[in-house]
Parts: structure tokens; sequence; C-alpha cells
């Protein structure tokens, strides 16, 4: 192992790193964002909506992510959507998180106890209201383990990007493999980076579930 | 799109399924052993389980790949590539398959372990017959999606040599040159293959659903 | 899934992955035993491949084919050996040579200095020298000076990015050069019109054009140093050999013409190439 060698790639795979959390994180949000979307459009929009937007998923959940990204940044300029690498990177990133986060938040919904629900209606809360006190707080609660899941799969799917030439993590570490023959010290660098963001994620994760115990309702 | 690619794709499509199929099931078998001794009480044990789940879970799964194929002959275990992808993908998804079902033994209702009790089972029998049973009912719908998660990931086998789905698209089109379609075929397939494990799925919910 | 370059030696893990530089002798029982004596013995000659690398390379509806295929078959006819071909992804390739999956590689790979401090090459098969591919019925695109300011892409980690960005350096305003993992991606980001041309060796972008006329078209004309592209060995003393016997047979097609004949087949053209190259001038 030389040691040299990857204390000498250090700043270089600081800037994949930062290209990396920049897909990660804002893509990871909007993907929430769109989800929970999604998600109350299912609960709310009538059974064609939800059909349609069922099959959606189903395709984007179904096929693998590369070829998602593949066809969008070089399929994209055919059809007149000529992003560049970064925005096609955290579109399909957002795009491809919803699908997922759409399902985990159904689920979470689905799950709040409709006695729940009722009483929100007894104390005279309208809908919208029911939806921001009681639904979205108590879903919150009951999805956190899947989505900090979640959020570790997006992380790792961004390794992905290196074909539409973000910069990131995977593609950064590997090319200073190839260009010093050194597989095993690429190898080394790419479990200890990984391991550790997963790591961290997991222990956010458990700590924010920890502090949200109190509010859990019996 | 030929009859010719199209049948590529196919033989390559089968190659995925079978690897994924061989892939979960074994997973599922090892995530129980996992799920045991991290339910166990001895320390070391839960330790140990501990560390198995964080590292398949954490390192990515190339770099498994890639250790299981070039690294292990070194220590006189030289894997043909079939063998390491199989195995790559069965140690991974354990670690996954292990933490869901954590969660379905401690989801099963204080109450029913209570009621086995009273009824006199034995701790053995209330782990074959009540929280088994339970908890594998209250995994399944996760172990479907890990099935399909799974599917998707096996396209990293490639890099061990195995011909799959994604390595046989990716081998016409850098010869065809067509890469769009050829992409989107593949991912058409791995869709079908996809719908194919959901419905699975569904059908084994209702299955085991009728002992509800 | 992670694409890497191919050409460039976008390779990891595998090679030293327990151990430093010692590990390149991959296990000490094998170290002891003469590969050439060992592959004798055996009637096989194990050759790691990506099937990848049209026109020496690739899988033609399912079944493999290219200038490697012909030229390994004349080289087994020749040695007396059946060639068994070990199919990989280019960046397992050099580590599955390293961790002696297989017994050399049918790359090929253009020779440069830094590849021949870490592992032994053949004599050269064809000439890697850059030209461009730009699309079909770009009339802007005549000479290699006409890249000035403009768009061109080339893989990463390769001899000819390295070309094609030193050429750029001369070029008043200098090209915008943009790195690909893989030339596939360079050649659908160029139909798609990111960029306007690929740099990449004459041979292959030349079969690129060929298969795809209404899309893509050749700049022949080559820019940046001349190079070569050779097969790869290793450098242990125990595989010398087994290299030096592939060397003669490779010498032996260059001289009695079978090496013109499968250039002219794959390449629709013959390169004039040399015996060896001891010092690459990329």
């Amino acid at each position: 192992m030389n040691l040299e060698l990857i204390r000498a790639s250090i700043p270089e795979i600081i800037d994949g790193l930062g290209f990396t959390l920049l897909m990660w994180l804002p893509g990871s949000a909007l993907a929430l964002a769109l989800g929970l979307l999604v998600a109350i459009l299912r609960h709310y929009g009538g059974p064609a909506l939800d059909r349609g937007l069922q099959a959606l998923l189903g395709v984007l959940r179904g096929t693998p992510f590369l070829v998602q990204i593949f066809l969008l940044y070089y399929g994209g300029p055919f059809i007149g959507w000529d992003f560049d690498a970064p925005t096609a990177g955290l579109l399909g990133l957002s795009v491809y998180g919803a699908a997922y986060f759409a399902e985990i938040i159904r689920g979470g919904l689905a799950a709040v106890p409709r006695g729940h629900v009722e009483a929100a209606a007894c104390v005279g809360m309208t809908r919208a209201q029911t939806l921001r006190r009681v639904l979205l707080p108590e879903m919150a609660l009951l999805i956190l383990p899947s989505t900090i899941n979640m959020l570790i799969v997006l992380m790792k799917e961004t390794a992905v990007l290196s074909i539409i030439t973000v910069p990131e993590l995977t593609a950064v570490i590997t090319g200073i493999g190839s260009l010093h023959f050194a597989y095993a010290e690429a190898a080394f660098m790419l479990a200890v980076c990984y391991w550790g963001l997963t790591e961290a994620t997991g222990l956010l994760g458990r700590g924010l579930e920890r502090r949200l115990q109190r509010f859990r309702l019996a | 799109m030929t009859w010719a690619v199209l049948s590529l794709l196919l033989a390559g499509a089968g190659v995925t399924a079978a690897i994924s199929v061989v892939s979960v099931i074994g997973g599922l078998l090892l995530g129980i052993a996992i799920c045991g001794a991290s339910l166990a009480r001895s320390r070391a044990l839960r330790g140990c389980a501990a560390v198995y789940v964080s590292f398949f879970r954490g390192v990515p799964l190339l770099v498994q790949l890639l250790l299981l194929y070039h690294a292990l002959p070194r220590l006189g275990l030289d894997l043909p590539g079939i063998a390491a992808a199989v195995l790559g993908l069965t140690l991974c998804t354990a670690a996954y398959q292990a933490e869901t079902l954590r969660g379905g033994f401690v989801n099963v209702p204080a109450g029913l372990i209570e009621a086995g009790r009273i009824v006199g089972m034995t701790a053995r029998q209330i782990m074959l017959r009540v929280r088994a049973p339970i908890a594998l009912r209250l995994t399944l719908p996760a172990v479907v999606n890990e099935a399909i998660l799974i599917l998707k990931a096996s396209s990293l086998v490639s890099v061990v040599g195995v011909a799959d789905l994604t390595r046989t698209a990716q081998n016409i089109a850098s010869s065809n040159y067509r890469p769009i379609e050829t992409f989107a075929a593949a991912g058409a397939l791995y869709l079908l293959l996809n719908i194919v494990v959901g419905g699975a799925g569904a059908g084994l919910g209702r299955m085991v659903g009728r002992g509800r | 899934m992670a694409g890497f370059g191919r050409r460039g030696f976008v390779a990891l893990a595998g090679s030293a992955a327990l151990g430093g530089p010692a590990a390149l002798s991959a296990g000490a029982a094998r170290a002891a035993e003469d590969v050439l004596a060992r592959v004798k013995a055996a009637g096989v000659l194990r050759v790691g491949t990506e099937t990848q690398f049209a026109p020496f390379d690739f899988l033609d509806n399912g079944k493999a084919a290219g200038l490697n295929y012909d030229l390994f078959a004349e080289l087994g006819r020749d040695m007396g050996l059946r060639i068994e071909f070990v199919a990989l992804p280019w960046e397992s390739v050099l580590p599955g040579l390293d961790s002696g999956k297989f017994d050399m590689v049918s790359g090929p790979a253009t020779i440069t200095k830094a590849r021949m401090e870490r592992y032994r090459f053949t004599p050269p098969i064809a000439e890697a020298t850059c030209a461009l591919l730009k699309k079909a019925g770009d009339t802007t695109l005549n000479r290699p000076e006409d890249m000035a300011g403009k768009a061109i892409g080339s893989g990463k980690a390769t001899s000819q990015l390295e070309q094609l960005k030193k050429f750029s350096a001369t070029l008043s305003p200098p090209a915008t050069v943009r790195e690909y993992v893989d030339f596939s991606q360079a050649y659908a980001d160029l139909a798609a019109g990111r960029i306007v041309g690929v740099a990449n060796s004459l041979p292959n972008i030349a079969y690129v054009a060929a298969q795809r006329p209404e899309t893509f078209a050749l700049m022949a004309t080559p820019f940046g140093e001349k190079s070569y592209f050779g097969y790869i060995g290793r450098k242990d003393a125990e595989y010398a050999g087994l290299m030096d016997a592939v060397d003669g047979a490779v010498l032996k097609m260059r001289s009695d013409g079978r090496l013109t004949a499968l250039q002219q087949k794959w390449f629709k053209t013959t390169f004039e190439t040399p015996e060896r190259v001891a010092s690459p001038a990329v």
C-alpha cells in the first residue's frame, strides 16, 4: 500500500467528495420534496391519477439509474433537453430518488392510525390542517429509518454519474488508481470514503431517531 | 433493433435473473443467520453481526466484487467470475436482509409472544411458530424491494467478467455505436424482470397473508 | 455501476490488493515456475480481453471478432497452443493480469513510457496516432488546426487525451478539451452535439465512421506524436520466456506479411510499424 500516494491524493479526493456531496445532498432534498408531492397527489388525487403515477413510479424504480441517467444526458439533446452534466445529474438523481421516497411516504401516510385522523376531524381541523398537523408529523416519525436507508442508497448511486462526466468521488479515485497503476490503493480509498459517509449518515439517523422518540405516540 | 441483438440482450437478462435469484435466496438464508447473531445474548456474536452489516452496507459493492475476484487468488482461492459475482451479491444483500429481518423481529407484538408463553410454548416453539412466521410476513415487502434493488445492482458484476444484461448492452453498444437504443432496450428488459419479481412478491404476500 | 476509461488503464483494485509491489508476482508457488513451461504443458494460453474495442476486439452479433482474435489464432497455430480468452471489462483486465487470472492481455494499448515502466509490450501491431472523428457533414473541421476554439472530447487518462491536450495548447485559441470515462460516451456526446470532435487513435475511429456513416465522419489527418499499439504482458522473470516467444511469433507475422493482411482486413489500410518501440515518443 503506497501511503505517500494516498496522502498526495487527498486534495483531489476532497474535490471529488465535494461533487459527490453537491449531487447527493441537494439531489436527495429535491427527491424528498418531489416524492412528498407525488405521495400527496396519490393520496388525494383520485384513482386515475393514482394509477398513472403508480405506473410512472414503477418504471423509474424498475430500471437501473445508470440507464436513466445515460438516456437523459446522451439522449436528451435529441428531444431538445440539453442539460450540462451536473444539472442532468441532479435532475436524474432527484427524479429517481423521488420514485422511492413517494412509495416510502405513501406507506408512512397509510400507517398513521385512522383514529388520529378522525380525532382531528372531530376537533374541527380542515383537511389541510389535518395533513400539516397530524398526518405529516406522524408520518415523518414513521418513515425516518427507511428515509435514512434511502439516503445511503442515493449516495452510492451518485457513483454512476461519472458516466456523464461529473467528476465525483468514484471517478476521481479510479482515475488516480489508473494513472499510477495503484489499484489496491484506489480500492482502499473508495472503501474508506464510502464506508465513512455511510456510517456518518447512519449515525445521524440514529441520533435523530432518539431525539424524535419523545414525540412518538403510543 | 434486430432479432439477433434482442436475443443477445435476452440471454444477458437470463444471466442477470439467474444470479440475482440465487443471490437473493442465498442472502436471505445468510441474513437469517446474521439476524440471529444480532439478536443473540452473546455480546461477541452481536458485535460480529454489527461489523458484518456495517462493512457490507458501507463498502461499495464494486469494491467488494473486485476484492473477491482479484485479491482472493493471492490467498490461494481463485474464484471464477460467476462464483465471485454470486458470492459478492449474496454477502452484500445478506447484510441488508439481516437488518430488515431484525426490524421484523423487533416489531413482533409483545402480546403475541406473551400469549405463546401462556399456552405453554417453549422458547424454541415461540421462535419457530410465533416470532419467525410473523417477522417473515412483516418483512416480505422489504425483501421483495431488496430483490429489485439487487436485480439492478447486479449490473456491477460485469466487472468480474459475467456477461449480464448491462455488460451485454455495453458490448453491443460498443460495436454498433447506437448506445441510446441499446440502453433503452436493456432498461425495458430490467423493467420486465422487475415486474415479474414484483408480481411474484405480491403472490407470495397473498399466500402468507392467508394464515393471518 | 461505474464506467471507467479503457485504453487509459483506468483500473482499480486487485493488483496489489493485499500488499504493495511485492504482491506483483502472484503467489509464491506460482512465482517459482516458468510460465512458458506451464503454458506449454497445459497446451493453453489464457489471454485477457475486453470485447469492447472495435475493430480489435468486439462482439459481432454475439460472436467474438476483430484483429485480436485473428492474430491470436495465428499465434496459437504458430506456437502450438490453444488460445483461451477471458473477457472482462477493461478496468478489470490489468488487475486480472496482475492477479494471474490469465497469462497476457490481448489489449492492445498504446505503448507509452509510463506503461513500459510497469508492463512489457509486444512488438507493435498497428499505429495508435491520434486522428479526429467529427459529425457527418461537418465542413468546418478539415485539418487538425481547425480544432482551435472548439469543444473536443477524448477518453480520460488515455495517451490520446495527452496528445490532444498538447496539440491543443499550440492552437490559438486552444480547443476546449472534454474528458469522458469511456470513448463510447464521447461518441454519444458527439452525436448529441455537445462536442464537435473526438480524438482517438486512427484505427478505432475509422471503424466508428465506417459503421455509422450517417452520423459520423473521419478527419483522417493525424496529429501529435506518432505512437503504436502493442499487447501487454508481465515484466516478472518467470514470464520472460513466454513474452519472448510471443514477440518472436508476432515478428514472424510481421515479416511474412500476415500482419499486413490482417490490418488490411480490419482497418482497410496498412501501417508501417517498427520491429520494437524502445523509447516511445508518448
